[in-house]
């Protein structure tokens, strides 16, 4: 059914493929960037796969004015808030962030805080709320294919002091350049590389079928939902596979901006949660919470999930199921693609698996329910729905 | 004239969610429960589009108190990006997840905060509303805790004595 209205925007230039890291410079140059703050973590750093960028960075003449590292797991607000200060004191004039979710949503949030001219995170909090302000140029380099966060207009920050993660949602946090280039996710591990997939799966059938919906978004939904079934599981067998490596980059990237404008569901605002309350890595909260949550939602979201068993299972197979089942078969081709990636990449199905035991329920239902995403879900759900399907993942 | 129109019904209708949520405090748990939580000098604003009426209002920590002064700092204001959006929304055509889907206001403030606001209007959305509304404007959630006659009643006899 088409929206009664919606909104639909992505400004973010994709460079994709083969030397697309090579092209960073000169997209710098672009910009007129001429002093960038290298934003990234310090395991990435270790393991070399930063200095893939940094070197070409330098080589080219744009070398790094500070390099920052110090960057926790899930983001913080303070982290936020120091990295605006050491770009403001090192004297640097534009960002480039090379790192997973909590790194470039961290960079998001500094350079919100640049571009607001403000020094605190929260004194700016908020949905669609911001003016333009000044501009930082800014270019993301994902070393995951899960988040999508290169190309949406959301900030998803920890606030460590409430234990809750916060959503800054604005469409000037969406970066100039994203640089999506096989090389930076070949070394990632079977398990990541299974649960971000299933976090960009996650996306596409939430912002598909959420509230918020729109045609446009839908479109990168399906396409990015074919990539992901396509592809995750050699990717997780043959991580060296660069095609593989590329369409699941590619599949996180439209589910990103598919999401970024039609929002996403239950499974987003309960997953926020368990990384808020109980630190559960953000994928794997994704890859336990979504059959449930699909399961609750049938309902309401049948026909919804109906369109995108295709998608799902290919044409055939969708067109032998009948009408009336399609809904429910995609649930069921949802699990069956989470227990494949149980056994082959060992992700965790259930929450007790991921340390979350029955004590933290009432909490974890408490801050999913002021979760912004909950909002849009197909279904409502109230505290106890949320304790409810808790209990039946744990 | 129209515009001059929805904007008084805005104002009339903003002024009786409030009240609303006063009586509501008394009779409907999951309004006392919802109450109860926020942080104690928690302010709110609603405003309706840039020219329009609003409300602000702040919680006390036992009253859900109107401020007058409507240019009182608010820490959470949920602004209608137009007065016709707003009018929608206060007349019962949308409720006020729709409204969040369709782009309808901006918001300021901590979003979990504003969520709790969110469900609290549409609490008093289903005392004021008749079911047959808010059956397709809400999300499904319990039914009034009183009756709509009766929280009328209430609120006609709090407007007499200008409790709000």
């Amino acid at each position: 059914m088409t929206p009664a209205y919606f909104e639909f925007q992505n400004a973010v230039k994709l460079l994709c493929g083969q030397n697309a890291l090579d092209r960073i410079p000169d997209e710098l140059r672009h910009l007129k960037a001429e002093h960038p703050l290298l934003l990234t973590d310090a395991l990435l750093l270790r393991l070399g796969i930063v200095s893939a960028v940094q070197d070409i960075m330098v080589a080219e003449g744009c070398a790094p004015a500070a390099v920052y590292t110090d960057i926790p797991v899930d983001s913080s607000l303070g982290a936020v808030n120091r990295i605006a200060m050491v770009y403001r004191e090192s004297g640097c004039d534009s960002i480039v962030a090379v790192g997973g979710g909590s790194v470039i949503d961290s960079a998001k949030g500094a350079r919100l805080v640049l571009s607001q001219e403000s020094d605190d995170i929260l004194s700016i909090g908020g949905i669609e709320n911001l003016h333009c302000g000044r501009h930082i140029p800014f270019i993301v380099v994902p070393t995951t294919a899960g988040t999508g966060s290169e190309c949406t207009g959301v900030a998803v920050i920890r606030n460590e002091q409430q234990g809750v993660k916060m959503e800054f949602l604005s469409p000037f946090v969406e970066p100039d350049v994203a640089v999506l280039d096989a090389r930076m996710t070949l070394r990632l591990p079977a398990r990541a590389t299974a649960s971000t997939g299933i976090d960009a799966l996650c996306h596409a059938i939430e912002a598909a079928t959420c509230l918020q919906s729109n045609p446009l978004s839908s479109a990168y939904c399906s396409a990015a939902i074919r990539l992901i079934c396509a592809n995750v599981i050699e990717a997780v067998q043959h991580g060296s596979n660069a095609d593989a490596r590329l369409c699941m980059a590619m599949a996180a990237t439209m589910a990103g901006i598919a999401f970024s404008n039609s929002m996403v569901g239950a499974v987003h605002a309960i997953g926020h949660a368990l990384g808020g309350v109980c630190h559960v890595a953000h994928a794997e909260a994704m890859g336990i919470l979504l059959p449930h949550v699909l399961r609750y939602n049938l309902p309401a979201a049948a026909e919804g999930y109906a369109q995108l068993l295709p998608e799902m299972v290919g044409w055939e197979p969708a067109a032998a199921t009948p009408p009336a089942e399609r809904g429910k078969a995609m649930v069921q081709a949802v699990e069956d693609l989470l227990a494949l990636l149980h056994a082959k990449a060992g992700i965790p199905l259930r929450l007790s698996e991921v340390g979350v035991n029955e004590q933290q329920i009432p909490r974890i239902a408490e801050t999913a329910l002021n979760d912004g995403a909950l909002i849009v879900n197909p279904r409502p759900m109230l505290a106890q729905q949320v304790a409810d399907l808790l209990h039946g993942a744990l | 004239m129209k515009r001059r129109l929805q904007a008084v019904l805005i104002a009339a209708a903003l002024r009786l969610v409030h009240a609303a949520l006063v009586e509501l405090q008394e009779l409907d748990p999951a309004v006392a429960e919802e109450l109860r939580r926020l942080p104690v000098g928690i302010s709110y604003a609603i405003y309706a589009g840039y020219c329009g009426p609003s409300l602000l209002v702040r919680w006390d920590g036992e009253r859900l108190s109107r401020i007058s002064d409507t240019s009182h700092p608010v820490k959470n204001t949920l602004r209608f990006k137009a007065l016709a959006i707003a009018f929608r929304l206060f007349t019962g055509q949308i409720g006020l997840a729709h409204a969040y889907a369709q782009h309808a206001f901006t918001l300021s403030g901590d979003i979990a905060d504003v969520m709790r606001l969110a469900r609290l209007v549409n609490r008093a959305e289903v005392h004021l509303f008749p079911s047959i509304v808010t059956r397709c404007i809400l999300p499904e959630q319990p039914g009034p805790a009183v009756s709509p006659l009766r929280i009328y009643a209430r609120i006609f006899y709090g407007f007499l004595k200008s409790a709000y």
